[in-house]
Formats: C-alpha cells, structure tokens, sequence
C-alpha cells in the first residue's frame, strides 16, 4: 500500500464493482483496453452481496421447508425445523463463491483491481482514497470513465438502519434468527418478497404500505393472486397508512406507528421493523460535478442511449443511472458503455427489459402491458393461459397465476408478456427473447413446446391470441 | 397537407429508362425543392434527379438498382401548404449530417421514425438485435429499412440491401463518410456509393431489393433435404405451394440452409412467372461478361461459394463493356510502339509553367502531345477518319476533336475536347482538366463523350510503358502516353554534355526523359506503315517543341 500520492493513468476506469460496473471493466478489457476498476466495498455490487442472490437463498430455504411441511395433499408428511443460522452460512457461501468469481473473471481478463473509494477531481481525473490500514490514496487520469456506483436503499425520517430492530433489506437477509413478528414498511417487491419469506419461516408478517396495494406497477390480476396468496400465508396488510415512528413497547418488543392521509393512527406491536421503500442512487463522496456532471433532483445521472453522460466520455450505467434500476439491464448498460467507448457501433436499443419478482407464486413481465401497448398506439389483441389448466403446473401443486402474452393484432408481433405464476421468473425469457427478435403470436404459438412444461402455457397464450387455443376457451 | 407524387422525368436525351442507383432521401427527409433525391444512372451517365417539390419524403416506390422508366411514380411527398415544416425540426431538416458526430445521426431512429411511417406506433422497428446492431454499423436508419419478413419485420438482409444503395445513410454514419455534404458527389464518395449500390453480398441476395432482380431463367429448385426457417416462413411456404426445400438461398443458420419469407416468395413468384425474367439479353454477350451477367439463381446455388460477390452489369460498365467489345471484335487491331525523347519537351513546360500557373492554368504535358497529334493527324488524314462499311466509305474527318479517356470510380470515361487545332495551349490545358474533372465527378453531359475523332489515353499517369489501347470505336486510332520518366538511351559523344567523354563519334548510353507510345489503329483504315509514320510525326513534333508553333 503506498502511502502518499502517485498518479497513474488508464484507458478505461469503472468506478463500482457491481453487475452493471465489473461487466463493463472486463468488457472493456477484452476489447484490448487498458481498464481499471474501483470498488470500495466487495466485488459484485449490492447484487451479488446484499440483493438478488442473497435474497434468493432464504427465499428457497424457506419455500422448501413450507412446500416440506405442506405436502400432505401428495401424501408427504413432514415438520420440518429451519436453522436460521445454518441457512445464512449457506447463503455467504454462496456469495462467496460468487464474488469471488467475479474478482478472479475481472483479473483473468487483465483488468487492474483498486480497492477504494473514488471522487472526481475533474473531467479526467479521479482520486482514490484506499480503505484499510494505509490509508493512501493515489490520482488516476483516465480517457473514458464509467461511472457503475448503483443503489442504496432509502433511509424514513425516524427509521435509521442504524438500531438493532430497524433493518434494511440486506439486515433481512443477514439475520440468524426468525423475529417472531416483523413489521414491513413497505409492499413493492423487496417488501413482498421479504414479506413471503418470513412468513414462511413463521413469522407474523403485517405490511405496511403507503398505497392502496402491493406491488405498484403491475397490473391488478397480477398484485391479486400475490396478494392472496401471502394472506394465505398470514401476511397481513395495512395499506394507505405510512410509518410515522417506532417507540418501545411496555411489554418487550416495539411498536410500529402509522398514519393515514387523514391523520388515523394505528400501531402494531412487531420485534423487527423492515424498512423496504425502494433503493437510491450513490453518489455521494463521488463529487460529479467536479466531472461537469450534474444528477437529477432524485440525485441520479442522466444518460444517453449510447451510456454517455453530459460528460461524453464518461458513462454511467445500472442503477445510478436510473430506471429500470435491475441487475441484467446494469449489465446490459456495461456492456454497451464498454462497446461504445471501444468504438464499436453499440447502443441501448433494447426493446424491453424483463422484470421478475420472486414471491409466491413468481412474477415474470417483459415488455408492454395491454393498456400500456393501446397507450403507445397499438391493436392490442391478448391470450392467455392459466395454469390451473396445465398439467404440469398440476403436478407441481401450483395451480394459481396465468400466462398473458400481448401482441399487435394487426402485425401480431409479440409487445409483451405476464406471467404470474410457478417459475414465472424463468418462464418469461421465451416471451423476452419473442419481444426482442420481432417473434410473431405466430412464430411462438407454432413453435413446439416441450410436453409436459409449464412452457407450454406461453404457447398456448399465444394460440388463445389468435383465437386457436386448444385447452382453453377462447376469448 | 398534401401528398404530392413525382415521376421519373427524362434524365437526357432519348434516354427511356434509368437504374437507381441510390436514394439520398429516406421517408421522414424533409427536402427542398431542387434538392437531389436520387441518382438514377442512364446508359450515358449518373445524374441527379432533384425534387420539385418542398416537403417530407413520404415514400420510395422504387428500389436501388431497380430499371425505372421514364415517366413512372418513384416518389411522393407530404407538402405542407404553408411551406412550414410539418413535423421535423430544423435539425431534422438539416441536410448534411455533422461529419463529426455520425453516432448522434445513426441514433435518431426512434424519432425519425414516427415522421416516417405514422402507423407504426410509438416508432416501433420489429428487428432482430442482430439487424439492428447492423443498421448502427452500417449507417442504416432501422425505421427507414422496408422489412421482408412477416408483419414488415426487419431483417439483417433488409438493412444490408438498404445500406448499399443509400447514399444519404452512408453519409450520416458509414465507415467511409467524409467531411464532404451529402449531396456534393467528390470523387471519393461517389466512387464508393457508387459501388455500394452495384454490389450486393450474396448472402443479401433473397432480401427486398435483390430478389425480383436477380433470377436469370425459370428457378431451379434447390432440393435441399432440411431447410431451416421460423414456422411464419414455412406456413407462407405452404401457403404459396412451395416445398421449402426447394427454395434457393445463400443464409445458413449453424450450418443449415436458412430460408427467409422473403426467398419464399421471391421463388413462388419465379415459379408462377417463368417468362418474367427481367434482361434476358445480357445473356448472349462475351464470353468474358458471363459470369457477371448469369447471375441467376441456378448458377449460383450450384456452386456456392460464400465469399463471392456479385456486382450487377448494367450502366456505365456495361456500356463501357459493350463499347469495347464492338471495337475490338470489329476493328482489327494493330498497336505500334515507339518512344520519344522528351528532353526539350521537358524543358518547354517548365519554362511554360509559372507563365501557366500566373493564369490559373495547371498545364500538364496533355495539351503538347495533344498538339503534336493534330500535327500528325493533318499529315495523315486517314488516322482522324471514320469507316463507314454500310456504305463503303471512309469518313476523313475535318475537325479535330481528340478524346481523352479519363478513369472514373464508375469506369473509362471519354471526354473529347473538340477543335484542338483552333485552340492554344493553355485553353487545352484548362479544357482537359475541366473535362477529367467532371468525368470523374460524373457530371458530362452526354454530348460531351460524343463526336470524338481521335482518342488519347494517358495510363501513364497511373504507371507503365506500354499497353495495347482498344480504338474508341468509331473512331481510327487511340495513343497511349506512357510514364515520362528518365530511361537508359543511346546518344553520340557530342550529344552529351560531360567532361569525361571525348568528341569522338561514339556513343553511349545516358539517362533522358523519354515518353513512350503505344498507337492502336484500325487495321482495315490504315496500313501499318502509316502508323508508324504518323508516330515518327508525333514524335518529332515531341521531341522539338518548338515545331508546335506551327500547329
């Protein structure tokens, strides 16, 4: 560790280690450039660390032991005990492996690792002040900066993740034991997904969400089968009431206050409050506009679609660069930064970005909703398939949640798809693949689909679109 | 808002039809009036077609490297009543992309293409990735490009077939832009437009544009054992009768033959029309133009080779080829070669040239050698004449009107400069270089390639001694110019200007500036014994300067 101040210079510098960051550095790298890449925290970004894959173990864990101790329809007995700290151990094991993969994928492609946290000196230069034991930093001129510092989540007035009993997502998926009640601030689907979880392991779940449902942005069919299925599970939700503060309960435990529009309190006696009202960027400690590079009043950078900032040579990608605000479009974003900054004739020109939240049953969408497609000036026509008439599905137990594909009726190219529903997640790459390569209903609803699959259920949607379907009536 | 057509007017005289070569306007444009919107290639030369019109581009109705006739619909336009600019911005209407930033321009397509095509909502392309990676690459406005697959989706073949005919999409993003306005054709970039509209990669062969183009005979079938294709292709196979298997194709998707909607089609089509073969003349030419004229669909599944090209054989070079063909399969030829010593000639024209430069004028050595041939051409008068065999008669010509062939992106151009007898050197000077200029930019009239006596051909300002000229029929007799350079000749002892030679008589070789000739005559005009003649005239007007105070 040198102690002062060297300069050094590189071709490329990525400031953030996340999906959308350490994607572009090595990009970048195996497009013959010298990159360097900056991380202050852990390889892998809030993704690999503190987001998707942390959150997918416990999700699993806790599925498997509820699908164990709920099998009896099939015959299966069993009461299964969860240790919380075995699972968790399991899980830091996995994301072990995983950034460390990362780390090992950046050096194997050349591209030099700096520990530290970056800040703009001006537009071609960043200082790095190292963490640790040295506490040098050092100066990097750069020619093409791509900025990947990604997300945090929000912080209440009154809810410092700070204290013991007020977690963040990430405290959620770190705790070695089940609260026996846990207050969610919170129904999107960070929330949602948390929500499912400790319910699962036996928590009393009470939601708290400031709208009148879960899950904003998806359509109402959609939120109503998560909906009841949680309630099913014993979530209980409290919508239009916004947390207002936390006290401590005479008895053990705390209290949870809220409030509605109308300034009705209600208070819900929880022993952990997650606080689960959407992420923000990072950017502070970044000092951008000494770049000339100003962020938005909700502090992100914009971009244009070909990942350039005001500041042309340098990027910004993932989450500090705004919506959509998902790990696979960060990665896309890297790789079209890297590209353009080679370049080569790369842009953002992806017609849709699937989205999947991980609840039960799953939520998988991509591309345009029926009313959003009758917005943009399309016919819209609309199948679907619900999985109460898939076999498959049968057999797996879940039979809740449909397949919907949305097409052009008069071109019947694909615009978009629904699923909610088992494996929804996975499901809804065939109708992302059918949006992104102009895929007629036609192309999909002809395509053979294996028997039996709960697949099938995205062709028998489109065949419903086109008025054909065979195991369902059509519309 | 109105819409306005507008019909292929006549291009130049007596001519019927003309090849599109390229588009300089997309649907979406906006255009002003006499502003060039295609270049529509005649037998006798490129021209502009400018609109009549302000307004947006509303439609293309004819595709580049399509045979349009005089007279038939091309284009129409949105024209706005009050003149204002209905839906694009000023940056739209901008003409000429910034050279600098052909990113900027490649990465509008999603707001061009809601003024382009009004129907599709939301300025929606159906393309592949793929497709569109290519259309960045390549310049290529995704919205502009017509789609041949099902629905109008866009394919790589598409953009591909696009981009080699679009001038005006090179421009705003290909790898050959320059700084030069679209519009403006410099040597450069209309040579590469040029050749960008005439050649097509075989793999593009069953997009849009080429299919209906190409097919020579009846098809054959391909008769393939798998085929791949999306089951919308297939369905449209069956649809239209056709075994897929049978469809001609050059794709291959993981080493399958790849069959699009579009080739399927194009193939039902051919079967359903058999006698609809667009040129079947072409056909019976030399046997030196066969492979680039039998570009039928048999010949080149039978044996594909996937690097090939095929370049259409029409316009220029096919009137060039044609041209060359009825002179050497007509004339006899006969070249005789000789080589002056240029010495003073040499000199002449770096006394002649700050007189030269002080007028304006770049004087070459053409207008001497142009000079000393009217010398020879007066003396003998059979090489400045035309044989007309129908009517058994030599035509011995009374002016003296020398060609000069010019080599152009597009092929040999033959410019003349006419009574070179009348005019002074610097007046030839300056009319040669105003005639190789426009010929290179394409911009002769046809007028100017015609009522040559006598032709010149200067390969040495490329390279070389001597060649073999092809007379520029119907004329008598071509000179080729060598390279002037220094070279090994022979002179007496008291020629030479050296202290270490002494005065005796004899020789010895030293370097001197020599031009040699290549004469090509018409054998059945002129004996070989005149031309060599003449070339000794020419030589000795070439090799004293002076004498062509006479001329």
């Amino acid at each position: 560790m040198v102690v002062g101040d060297v300069t050094t210079g590189t071709e490329v510098l990525v400031i953030g280690a996340g999906p959308g960051g350490y994607v572009a550095a090595i990009r970048a790298a195996q497009e013959g450039l010298d990159t360097t890449l900056v991380e202050k925290d852990a390889y892998g970004g809030a993704c690999l660390n503190r987001g998707c894959i942390p959150s997918k173990a416990p999700i699993t864990g806790s599925g498997l032991a509820h699908e164990a101790g709920n099998a009896e329809f099939m015959g299966v007995h069993a009461d299964p005990a969860v240790d919380m700290g075995k699972m968790i151990e399991w899980k830091d094991g996995v994301v072990d492996r995983l950034t460390g993969g990362v780390e090992k994928l950046c050096k194997a492609n050349g591209v030099n690792l700096i520990e530290g946290t970056a800040s703009f000196v001006g537009e071609d230069t960043v200082r790095v002040a190292h963490g640790g034991d040295g506490q040098g930093s050092e100066t990097l001129s750069f020619e093409h900066a791509v900025v990947a510092t990604g997300s945090r989540p929000i912080q209440i007035p009154g809810f410092e993740f700070a204290e013991d009993h007020v977690w963040s997502s990430a405290d959620a998926l770190d705790a070695d034991t089940v609260p026996d009640r846990l207050g969610i601030v919170g129904g999107g689907y960070i929330g949602m997904e948390l929500a499912t979880t400790y319910a699962k392991l036996g928590a009393d779940v009470t939601v708290v969400e400031m709208l009148d449902d879960i899950l904003d942005p998806y359509e109402d069919d959609v939120k109503r089968i998560v909906r009841e299925r949680a309630a099913e599970l014993g979530v209980e939700f409290n919508f239009g009431e916004g947390a207002s503060e936390w006290s401590e309960a005479p008895d053990g435990g705390y209290l949870l206050h809220t409030e509605t529009e109308d300034s009705e309190e209600s208070t819900y006696g929880v022993d952990k409050i997650l606080v689960a009202v959407g992420r923000q960027p990072v950017t502070d400690g970044l000092d951008v506009a000494n770049a000339g590079i100003e962020t938005d009043d909700r502090g992100f950078i914009e971009t244009d679609d070909r990942t350039r900032t005001a500041v042309e040579h340098i990027h910004a990608v993932g989450d500090v660069a705004g919506d959509p605000m998902l790990a696979h479009a960060a990665s896309n974003e890297g790789i079209v930064a890297a590209e353009v900054i080679a370049g080569e004739p790369a842009a953002l020109d992806r017609q849709a970005v699937p989205a999947a939240v991980f609840t039960d049953p799953e939520i998988g969408t991509v591309g345009m909703t029926e009313a959003e497609a009758e917005d943009a000036g399309f016919d819209p026509v609309v199948g679907e398939m619900p999985f109460n008439a898939s076999g498959r599905a049968m057999t797996t137990g879940h039979t809740e949640g449909f397949a919907r594909i949305v097409a052009d009726e008069e071109t019947g190219f694909v615009l978009g798809g629904q699923i909610v529903g088992p494996e929804a997640s996975e499901l809804i790459a065939e109708v992302a693949l059918a949006v992104e390569m102009g895929a007629t209903l036609e192309d999909v609803a002809a395509t053979v689909h294996t028997h039996p699959t709960l697949a099938e259920a995205v062709m028998e949607a489109a065949e419903n679109a086109r008025g054909q379907a065979i195991h369902t009536l059509n519309r | 808002m109105t819409v306005e057509e507008f019909k292929l007017p006549d291009v130049g005289e007596g001519v019927a039809e003309g090849e599109l070569v390229s588009w300089l306007v997309a649907p979406g444009d906006r255009v002003e009036e006499d502003q060039p919107v295609a270049e529509v290639e005649t037998d006798k030369a490129l021209v502009e077609v400018p609109s009549s019109y302000d307004g947006v581009v509303e439609e293309l109705f004819a595709e580049e490297g399509e045979m349009v006739p005089v007279g038939d619909v091309i284009i129409s336009f949105r024209v706005d009543e009050d003149g204002e600019a209905a839906a694009g911005d000023d940056a739209e209407a901008e003409p000429e992309p910034e050279p600098d930033s052909p990113d900027e321009s490649a990465a509008e397509p999603t707001t061009e293409a809601a003024d382009a095509e009004p129907d599709t909502p939301a300025g929606r392309t159906f393309a592949p990735p793929s497709a569109r990676r290519l259309a960045r690459e390549l310049g290529v406005d995704v919205a502009a490009v017509d789609g041949s697959g099902p629905g109008g989706r866009v394919t790589e073949a598409d953009v591909r077939a696009h981009a080699e005919g679009d001038a005006g999409a090179a421009d705003a993003g290909g790898p050959d832009d320059g700084p030069e306005p679209r519009p403006a054709p410099t040597p450069t970039d209309t040579g590469s437009d040029g050749r960008k509209s005439a050649v097509s990669k075989r793999g593009a062969d069953d997009g849009s544009a080429d299919a209906p183009a190409t097919p020579a005979g009846g098809p054959d079938p391909a008769g393939r054992e798998t085929t791949l294709a999306t089951p919308a292709t297939r369905k449209a196979a069956r649809d239209r009768d056709v075994d897929i298997d049978d469809v001609p194709t050059d794709q291959t998707r993981d080493g399958e033959a790849f069959v699009t909607a579009e080739a399927v089609n194009a193939y039902a089509d051919a079967l359903e029309s058999p006698a609809s073969t667009p040129e079947p003349e072409p056909v019976e030419t030399g046997p030196g133009t066969e492979p680039a004229v039998t570009a039928g669909d048999a010949s080149e599944t039978s044996a594909p080779a996937s690097g090939d090209e095929t370049v259409p054989y029409r316009g220029v070079r096919r009137t060039i080829g044609k041209q060359m063909e009825r002179s050497k399969f007509t004339a006899p030829h006969v070249t005789h070669h000789d080589t002056a010593e240029v010495d003073a000639l040499v000199e002449a024209r770096e006394e002649l040239k700050p007189k030269a430069e002080a007028e304006g004028v770049k004087l070459t050595y053409m207008p001497f050698v142009m000079k000393a041939i009217v010398a020879g051409l007066k003396e003998y008068p059979y090489l400045n004449s035309e044989l007309r065999e129908d009517d058994e008669e030599i035509v011995l010509k009374s002016e003296y009107n020398v060609g000069i062939a010019v080599a152009t992106d597009a092929g040999l151009m033959v410019p003349g400069v006419e009574n070179v007898d009348e005019k002074g050197l610097f007046e030839l000077a300056d009319a040669v270089n105003d005639r190789a200029s426009r010929a290179r930019e394409r911009k002769l009239k046809p007028a100017e390639m015609q009522g040559g006596t006598f032709s010149i051909t200067n390969f040495g300002a490329i390279g070389g001694e001597y060649a073999t000229p092809i007379i520029n029929y119907p004329e008598t007799a071509i000179l080729g110019l060598g390279a002037i350079e220094e070279r090994p000749v022979v002179r007496d002892h008291a020629d030479v200007e050296s202290e270490f030679l002494d005065d005796s008589d004899d020789s010895t070789v030293v370097p001197a500036p020599t031009l040699p000739l290549s004469l090509s005559i018409d054998h059945r005009v002129v004996d070989g014994a005149v031309a060599a003649e003449f070339a000794n005239t020419v030589m000795e007007h070439l090799e004293n300067p002076l004498l062509l105070l006479n001329e």
